[in-house]
């Protein structure tokens, strides 16, 4: 048999949820490999290996072809742009980019003009968004903790992803305006699919059976 | 005296030396005596164009990528971002009196601007060819098998040329509004099936065009693709595309059609290309090392009508298979 397919995944709840479906198609991790400190993770059946990464390095490795196939939310490719296949829509992991900020922040326009200040990870979908909308804006790129930003001043809205809207109530922030929704998406590099055509389309097949399961 | 070091240079730029460049130059010694053997003549077109040549030509991805400035006469020039393109513009202009056949043969770098990512320069190697002036498939074969004979010469025995015939998805985006056709032109580029079938529903696409869409990713493999193709082509030009397909398929050695799998399902050619398009492949390189195709209408834009057809290979990465040879 030819070497395992390598499958990039988005360390965290996604990887959980993206382990499961791989479970139901046959391919759980190998029992000997679980809870250790392995980097690379082998499916029992020797036909994966499972590659954990922080969720935006999953395009960067399945770009770059040192990972197969990998999965990723729509968000994180919108963002990254990576030149790969998206043969499948996972479904899990649902959530939406959405413009927040105070309760009482003026939106789509600041009272008395000026321009908005925004905070966000997603200043690439940021910037579409706004650009599209006619909206001048300027962007702050932060790496966490974006609720604080309006309320230290640092900007007037923020963009990030919500899920259930529980972060931003705790921060006194209301969603203003949607961007986006987000499901998980399986990404597939372009030459390893043409070169292992077989394990490829074996793979899209059994994970679109399991999901219909 | 008090000087300002330079102390880089600009991302995307490389200084080549040693190693990095005897592989190169070894790369393109062998490219030249295959194809001079062969018949082909060397060219070297100018570093930058005006940039219409490249921006007419290669659609709008090709634009975008374009390293531009200023002339001295207010006119926007381009560094060189294709070879093809700039072989066109030259043989329409300087070469349209030559009865043909022309066997042009290239190698040298191209300038494209790169977003930030793993290995992606701004200055790129290529090497390659144009055969200008005859439209047979046996011209198709010629350029295939150049790209078989330097792969082989290089000791590159591990490599995959997916070819298809843009003829064969060209109908099935015919007449829908620019929206419409890149919406699904996105869809077959991602082989995102459920999109494809989407599309087709929201489009309102025939029942033939509908099927031949969701089965596009699909439409890979060896002879027996263009088989099941031929049952889904909708119209005399799909028909074509196919019909050439088995031609080159009838024309190829068994030694080289084992390096062939048929691919109907790929968009991904520059805009120019108007029949055969094929890319290469190696296995542990993430992307494609060649591409090539006909382009039949391309030297028309610059005044001179003649089919042709071509290829480029990046003599970077062949350059770094050589690697393993030498330790």
């Amino acid at each position: 048999m030819s070497r395992p397919l390598r499958i990039a995944l988005p360390k965290g709840r996604m990887m959980d949820e993206a382990l499961l479906l791989f479970e139901r198609m046959g391919a759980a991790i190998d029992p000997a490999a679980r809870d250790t400190r392995r980097l690379i993770l082998p499916s029992a059946d020797g036909r994966f290996e499972f590659l954990p990464v922080k969720s935006g390095d999953v395009p960067v490795y399945v770009e770059a072809g040192v990972a197969d196939a990998g999965v990723a939310g729509l968000d994180v490719l919108e963002e990254h742009g990576p030149d790969v296949l998206r043969p499948l829509d996972l479904g899990f992991g649902p959530c939406r980019l959405a413009v927040a900020g105070p309760a009482d922040a003026a939106y789509p326009r600041l009272a008395g003009g000026g321009i908005p200040r925004v905070a966000t990870k997603y200043v690439e979908s940021a910037r579409r968004y706004f650009a599209g909308r006619g909206v001048q804006v300027e962007l702050v790129r932060i790496s966490g903790s974006v609720e604080l930003a309006p309320l230290l001043g640092l900007s007037d809205w923020i963009v990030d992803l919500v899920q259930t809207g529980r972060t931003l109530a705790e921060n006194g922030l209301v969603v203003l305006d949607d961007i986006s929704s987000s499901t998980a998406r399986l990404i597939v590099n372009r030459a390893s699919h043409k070169l292992r055509l077989d394990d490829h389309q074996r793979l899209i097949a059994d994970l679109a059976k399991a999901l219909e399961g | 005296m008090q000087t300002t070091l330079i102390p880089n240079v600009p991302p995307g730029s490389l200084d080549l030396l040693a190693g990095d460049v005897t592989r190169r130059r070894r790369v393109q010694r062998t490219w030249f005596m295959l194809a001079e053997a062969l018949g082909y003549q060397e060219v070297i077109p100018p570093t930058f164009e005006y940039e219409e040549v490249f921006t007419r030509s290669g659609g709008p991805e090709l634009a975008a990528r374009l390293i531009r400035f200023v002339d001295r006469d207010g006119r926007l020039v381009a560094l060189r971002a294709d070879f093809t393109s700039a072989i066109a513009r030259m043989v329409a202009t300087r070469l349209a009196d030559h009865p043909g056949p022309l066997r042009l043969s290239y190698a040298g770098k191209v300038y494209r601007q790169a977003p930030e990512a793993v290995g992606l320069r701004r200055e790129i190697f290529q090497l390659g060819a144009e055969l200008i002036g005859d439209p047979s498939p046996e011209a198709d074969v010629e350029a295939l098998r150049l790209v078989v004979g330097v792969m082989r010469e290089l000791g590159v025995g591990e490599f995959q040329i997916n070819l298809g015939d843009i003829r064969f998805i060209r109908p099935l985006l015919h007449g829908l509004p620019p929206d419409q056709a890149l919406a699904l032109r996105t869809a077959i580029d991602r082989k995102d099936r459920a999109a494809l079938a989407a599309g087709a529903r929201e489009f309102g696409a025939p029942a033939a065009v509908a099927r031949a869409l969701v089965e596009l990713p699909e439409l890979i493999g060896r002879g027996g693709v263009l088989k099941r193709a031929r049952s889904l082509a909708s119209g005399s030009e799909a028909e074509d595309a196919i019909e050439r397909l088995r031609q080159v398929d009838a024309l190829l050695s068994d030694d080289e059609r084992r390096h062939v799998v048929y691919d109907l399902g790929e968009i991904r050619g520059l805009g120019y290309y108007s029949g055969i398009q094929f890319e290469v492949f190696v296995a542990g390189v993430g992307r494609a090392v060649g591409y090539g195709g006909r382009y039949d209408g391309l030297l028309a834009q610059y005044g001179a009508d003649r089919p042709a057809v071509g290829f480029a290979l990046e003599t970077d990465a062949l350059a770094d298979l050589l690697r393993g040879d030498e330790s």
